[in-house]
């Protein structure tokens, strides 16, 4: 498991890495003429515009770390795939990093079998709370119809609540808390001046909770404010 | 550009290494248990334990190591075990091997503060006038005990020699080695999982002469045995479940959750009966976990101290106080007679609930005065819990406290018998 998670960081990382390289490339090149922005310049005086993006996300998700499974019930049906929700606010300021929040609902796992006659399930969700951190793919370079300006990734550090619920001879239902990441990778359509549509492949990992899911999801992104 | 290159390497490395590495630590050798003491008999047994000097296999075991025995029993059948202790928390667990002649243990060895483990296989002779010789349970003068063989790595066969000749007999001075969690942590990889009955089993072979276990109650009010607040990785197997202990019934426990090495959650009564069914352990400290009436701890105390009475044994069963809700809990008992509790409070408080048994944390020091005020009223004064090797040898040795709770009752066992 510790192998896939490193693809899948290394993957991104490596991604990040090699669009400087050739953004460096297009620079040298471009050295030879005058400079002239194609976007907004944050170093000049009375800078923006800025914008406040809120997006909300579906898709499917598929729990990818070592599942546990009360031994008792070690032939039950297990669930591992389910529908992740997710709502984000981010802030898209004339620079290329950008701030946000994200919360919904993940799915995990679920269990379930029989005990002495009687039915026992299992069913792991998780809230997460995530700071992210935003990045497109190019900045100072293309057009705006470039697949690497489309192109972004996020990261997020924050909390995960893991939610238990057991219902065998009684329900009960708790929480605990779990520090971990996200990494995602999405596309990003333009369908307006204030309107968009994301594709997102990205990774949860709780780590204090050793729970994890690989999802991929469709955004529709909305332009809340912009000055 | 060149930074933020530098900014995402550094990044990269610092989620890659930041993964978790996970320690396990297999035992290597698969006792037979068999029962009796084959060659091993008792005036055998006594004169083998004792402290001894580490001539082979002292760059790992250290210069000096106490060797002594401990039971376990299985219905009407005893089994008896060699247990080595070294001064940096490392112990063997050795076993009888009645099929090789002579006197032979075979067993393993394991270091505590790390992963490292390894099969040992010794032999007990004599050593007179520089020749080597079987012993036969009697020693003449100028003879002395050699307890030699080989030990190795993990599951390698082993090749490296250790010798051990004996030195002297143990510290006879009466002292509680009491053992955290039932016999030991969970993170610190032993064969068995804290407050398990395994581990209970195995505590006298750690060298605990006595167990503190943390009680809870569950939701339906059973008493049982668990540390956290909550359940948790550190202390069981993955199973999707998680929050307060106290949530969920017993037979939900017991159905759903296994402890780290696939034991379930004992209950309190579970325990005892181990303890007086399985062990020669004359010490059990029930720790106050939970918040409430305290009847049914109680009850149980009651219960299995007239059975350790009615079988003769020496055992106490205390209930600890350890903070104001459980003194609160102590005093609302509608009756306190044959209640023995030891409290963790301060010394008035102590006096006030007559309390038999002060155990005042070790980071207080060595509180002279008030341990001797203690024992001049015929009280038993502990300290708890106290896990370095260095606080431990000078508790001992400069202190006058009668016990120590320790995670490593291997190293207390060291440093209390080796005392001269």
């Amino acid at each position: 498991m510790t192998y896939l998670r490193t693809l899948i960081v290394a993957g991104l990382l490596g991604l990040l890495l090699s669009v400087p390289a050739s953004a460096q490339t297009r620079r040298i090149r471009r050295a030879r003429v005058p400079y002239q922005p194609t976007m907004a310049d944050s170093t000049k005086q009375g800078r923006g515009p800025f914008a406040v993006v809120v997006s909300a996300g579906i898709g499917s998700s598929y729990y990818a770390t070592q599942r546990g499974v009360a031994p008792i019930l070690e032939q039950a049906a297990l669930n591992k795939t389910g529908v992740p929700l997710t709502f984000r606010a981010l802030w898209v300021p004339d620079h290329r990093l950008r701030l946000g929040l994200e919360t919904g609902y993940v799915p995990m796992y679920s269990y379930k079998g029989v005990v002495n006659g009687q039915t026992g399930e299992v069913r792991v969700t998780a809230v997460p709370m995530l700071v992210l951190f935003q990045m497109p793919l190019a900045w100072l370079s293309g057009t705006p119809r470039s697949l690497m300006r489309r192109l972004s990734v996020t990261v997020g550090p924050g909390l995960y609540v893991i939610n238990s619920k057991l219902d065998y001879m009684g329900t009960v239902k708790t929480s605990s808390n779990s520090l971990g990441w996200m990494a995602a990778l999405a596309y990003n359509q333009p369908l307006g001046p204030r309107l968009g549509l994301s594709a997102e492949v990205k990774w949860y990992d709780a780590v204090a909770a050793d729970d994890a899911a690989f999802a991929a999801q469709l955004h529709l992104n909305w332009r809340l404010l912009r000055w | 550009m060149r930074h933020f290159h530098l900014l995402l390497i550094g990044l990269l490395t610092l989620m890659l290494g930041s993964c978790r590495k996970e320690y396990d630590v297999v035992e290597p050798y698969a006792f037979a248990n068999t029962p009796g003491a084959g060659r091993f008999s008792t005036p055998v047994r006594q004169a083998i334990e004792g402290v001894y000097a580490v001539t082979e296999g002292a760059d790992l075991f250290g210069e000096q190591v106490v060797l002594k025995w401990s039971t376990l029993r299985t219905g009407s059948d005893t089994l008896h075990y060699l247990s080595v202790f070294t001064a940096d928390a490392g112990y063997f667990n050795l076993e009888p091997q009645p099929q090789i002649g002579g006197l032979s243990v075979a067993g393993y060895w394991r270091k505590l503060a790390n992963t490292q483990t390894g099969l040992a296989r010794l032999a007990v002779e004599v050593k007179r006038n520089g020749q080597r010789s079987a012993f036969t349970g009697k020693l003449a003068t100028g003879d002395s005990l050699v307890v030699s063989g080989v030990y190795g790595e993990n599951n390698l066969e082993p090749t490296k020699r250790l010798t051990m000749v004996y030195r002297r007999p143990l510290n006879a001075r009466p002292f509680a080695v009491l053992a955290h969690r039932s016999g030991g942590r969970t993170s610190d990889l032993l064969p068995a999982s804290e407050n398990s009955l395994e581990i209970i089993k195995m505590a006298s072979r750690l060298g605990a002469t006595g167990i503190e276990i943390d009680v809870r109650y569950t939701k339906d009010g059973v008493p049982i045995l668990y540390h956290d607040n909550t359940l948790n990785l550190r202390l069981i197997q993955k199973n999707g479940l998680s929050g307060p202990i106290e949530s969920y019934t017993y037979e939900q426990l017991t159905t759903f959750v296994r402890l780290i090495n696939g034991e379930k959650i004992p209950t309190l009564e579970q325990a005892l009966e181990t303890v007086i069914s399985h062990t020669d352990l004359s010490f059990v400290w029930l720790d106050t976990k939970y918040i409430g009436p305290m009847e049914k701890v109680q009850k149980l105390q009651q219960q299995f101290l007239q059975r350790a009475a009615a079988a003769g044994r020496n055992l106490r069963i205390v209930i600890g106080i350890p903070s104001q809700d459980a003194l609160d809990s102590y005093q609302a008992l509608a009756s306190k007679a044959n209640t023995p509790v030891l409290c963790e409070l301060d010394t008035s408080i102590v006096r006030s609930v007559n309390a038999r048994i002060w155990a005042p944390r070790w980071t207080l020091g060595d509180q002279t005065p008030e341990v001797d005020a203690m024992k001049a009223e015929g009280r038993t004064v502990f300290v708890w819990t106290l896990d370095e090797p260095q606080f431990i040898r000078d508790f001992i040795n400069q202190t006058r406290f009668d016990g120590i709770l320790s995670n490593y009752p291997s190293v207390v066992a060291y440093y209390h018998y080796s005392e001269q």
